[in-house]
């Protein structure tokens, strides 16, 4: 592959022979180019863009804007009510994002072993289980509201019948009201995690498996000592997928509770949003995020060096 | 052989136990989808009674009538359509001649324009919808199919997954065709779309999906109500009575099954790609 690109010369036979450099196609860039353009367009110059609102004090109503230097930045850090909202989300983001983790991860597993049979009431089953998938997480937070309505949702009305007699307003209540929005985001995902492990079960050769109970080991120790080691890049890759998709919480939220009540459920995107739109600081909104896609950049990076270490790759 | 019988009988109390187990299990998940069926078929006095009803003695259809008089329920489905096809188009026929360009193409700066197409993935929407909000605004384009379209125009994750499709591809095809003077187009669509057909039927389903079940953009852009996508014209039933919550879910279950039936529909149809795609997206 010497000389790529640039051709190279050398001595045949006491002559310089000038081999032809290896073809480069402008129509091969140009196949690439519109895409490429537009990803541009789309991602990169908004991340460009968003770094010079931040210095200005642009709001979402007006056209004209000053930069005002470090003004917002000075204001994320100092200011009582922005650290006050900005530690709140992060917290909430944080917390919801470990919760879900725990649950897609760890039921998807639990799923994943008790539907581990090739038969076809067991593939329907699990056809059925990850159904949710398909609709519209926003559209799933409707189904979930009325179930969870104060006094004629069908839980309130159910735990009447085991002896819980008072409606209990599953959306008032700041911790209710996450552990709701879990178990619709749970109910939504865990379909998913649960097809993905199958199939990386299915993956690992039946050999180990004989080997060790020839060798007397337990169905504990099998598990343990063969099963979650061989399935550590999978979990890696559900860890890393679910915790993006965590950190950018917003639907489920919006639908259910909007935040409320009194910020208690309010998520880092539905904090830049709520300063976007409703208070209309675009300049605010734009430091925020800024420092929500740093986060994300830096826990991504290092989630990923770290396991990295620890993850068994069969060869 | 008594040893071997009662090892038989433990062996199908244990295999009856775990059905029964994965029937709950699947009977709790499937529930919330049951609910909304039964809700729509009811009425309000069935919705509001003290009895919780768990099936309507008589099925009505009173309530998607309704729903389709209320709001205008086939304009909502239209703009989703065509925004969903929009994006669609744009993100395969895009997406396939950069997988080709960074798979089998041949250009200066191939890695580094790569690099900027992965690097992609890990800017999302959520960061950097304000200066979009702002840059389709400034354009005009505000509730308008366009603005819609734009932030879902191309994605950097089918591209990367059509490009290691074809990178399996052996370059004698490649060269048989150019032999027989096939051009690139040809040679793209002709020779490489149909050797990765699951790839790209997985690429295009996740793509309809995508663009269906779109949401947080949509709520952004679009201002007029009669450019509301499915997904937030659905979300107005609940506010329909002069924009005080309300609790006509009899109704608003209505509305929501319909806006679902399509994406059923298109489950039954393509229901192993979709369940093998998605497994194979995680396996890349």
């Amino acid at each position: 592959m010497a000389g790529r690109g640039k051709g190279r010369t050398v001595v045949i036979n006491n002559r310089e022979v000038h081999l032809r450099p290896e073809k480069y196609y402008w129509s091969d860039f140009f196949m690439a180019l519109p895409a490429v353009l537009l990803l541009i367009l789309i991602t990169y110059y908004p991340v460009a863009e968003l770094i010079r609102i931040s210095f200005t004090d642009w709001r979402l109503t007006s056209r004209t804007y000053e930069y005002v230097g470090l003004k917002n930045w000075i204001w994320l850090f100092t200011s009582k009510t922005s650290t006050k909202y900005l530690l709140n989300s992060a917290q909430v983001t944080f917390v919801y994002t470990f919760f879900n983790i725990a649950i897609d991860l760890g039921i998807g597993l639990l799923l994943a072993h008790l539907f581990n049979r090739m038969t076809k009431p067991y593939a329907a089953m699990r056809a059925l289980i990850f159904m949710p998938r398909y609709i519209a997480m926003s559209t799933c937070g409707i189904i979930f509201l009325w179930m969870f309505n104060t006094d004629y949702g069908v839980i309130n009305r159910m735990l009447e019948w085991v002896g819980v007699t008072e409606h209990i307003n599953w959306l008032g209540e700041g911790n209710l009201a996450l552990t709701s929005i879990l178990i619709l985001t749970g109910w939504h995902g865990v379909g998913y995690c649960m097809m993905i492990y199958l199939s990386a079960l299915l993956g690992i050769s039946r050999d180990y498996y004989e080997a060790s109970s020839l060798d007397g080991a337990t169905g504990w120790q099998q598990f343990r000592f063969i099963t979650m080691p061989l399935l550590s890049p999978t979990s890696l890759f559900l860890f890393i997928t679910t915790f993006i998709s965590s950190m950018k919480v917003y639907q489920s939220v919006d639908v259910m509770t909007g935040g409320g009540p009194r910020q208690q459920t309010e998520v880092m995107v539905y904090y830049i949003y709520r300063l976007a739109f409703d208070d209309n600081r675009i300049d605010r909104a734009s430091v925020v995020a800024l420092l929500f896609f740093v986060v994300l950049l830096i826990i991504t990076a290092s989630t990923i060096r770290i396991t990295n270490k620890n993850v068994h790759y069969e060869s | 052989m008594v040893y071997k019988q009662q090892h038989n009988v433990a062996r199908r109390v244990g295999q009856a136990i775990r059905f029964l187990l994965a029937l709950t299990i699947t009977a709790i998940m499937i529930f919330p989808l049951f609910w909304m069926l039964s809700t729509s078929l009811k009425t309000e006095a069935e919705v509001m009674g003290s009895q919780l009803v768990f099936w309507p003695e008589k099925m009505r259809f009173e309530n998607f009538t309704y729903v389709i008089e209320k709001v205008p329920f086939f304009r909502y489905m239209l703009n989703t359509a065509v925004v969903t096809a929009m994006q669609m188009a744009s993100e395969l026929l895009l997406g396939i001649m950069a997988a080709y360009a960074f798979s089998k193409g041949k250009f200066h700066g191939k890695h580094l324009l790569f690099l900027l197409v992965l690097g992609a993935m890990m800017i999302p929407l959520q960061v950097t919808f304000i200066p979009l909000y702002v840059m389709v605004a400034q354009a005009g384009m505000m509730s308008t199919y366009w603005g819609v379209w734009i932030a879902g125009c191309v994605s950097s994750y089918t591209i990367f997954l059509l490009r290691q499709a074809f990178m399996t591809v052996d370059n004698s095809y490649l060269e048989a065709a150019h032999v027989d003077g096939m051009g690139k187009f040809a040679t793209l669509f002709r020779i490489m779309v149909p050797m990765c057909k699951p790839t790209v039927i997985t690429v295009a389903l996740t793509a309809f999906m995508g663009g269906w079940n779109n949401y947080f953009w949509p709520k952004v852009i679009v201002k007029e109500q009669n450019m509301y996508l499915l997904t937030v014209g659905i979300q107005k039933l609940r506010t329909s009575y002069g924009g005080e919550v309300t609790n006509n879910y009899h109704q608003i279950m209505a509305g929501v099954l319909l806006s679902v039936i399509p994406v059923f529909i298109v489950f039954a149809l393509f229901q192993r790609h979709m369940l093998s795609g998605f497994t194979k997206a995680a396996m890349k």
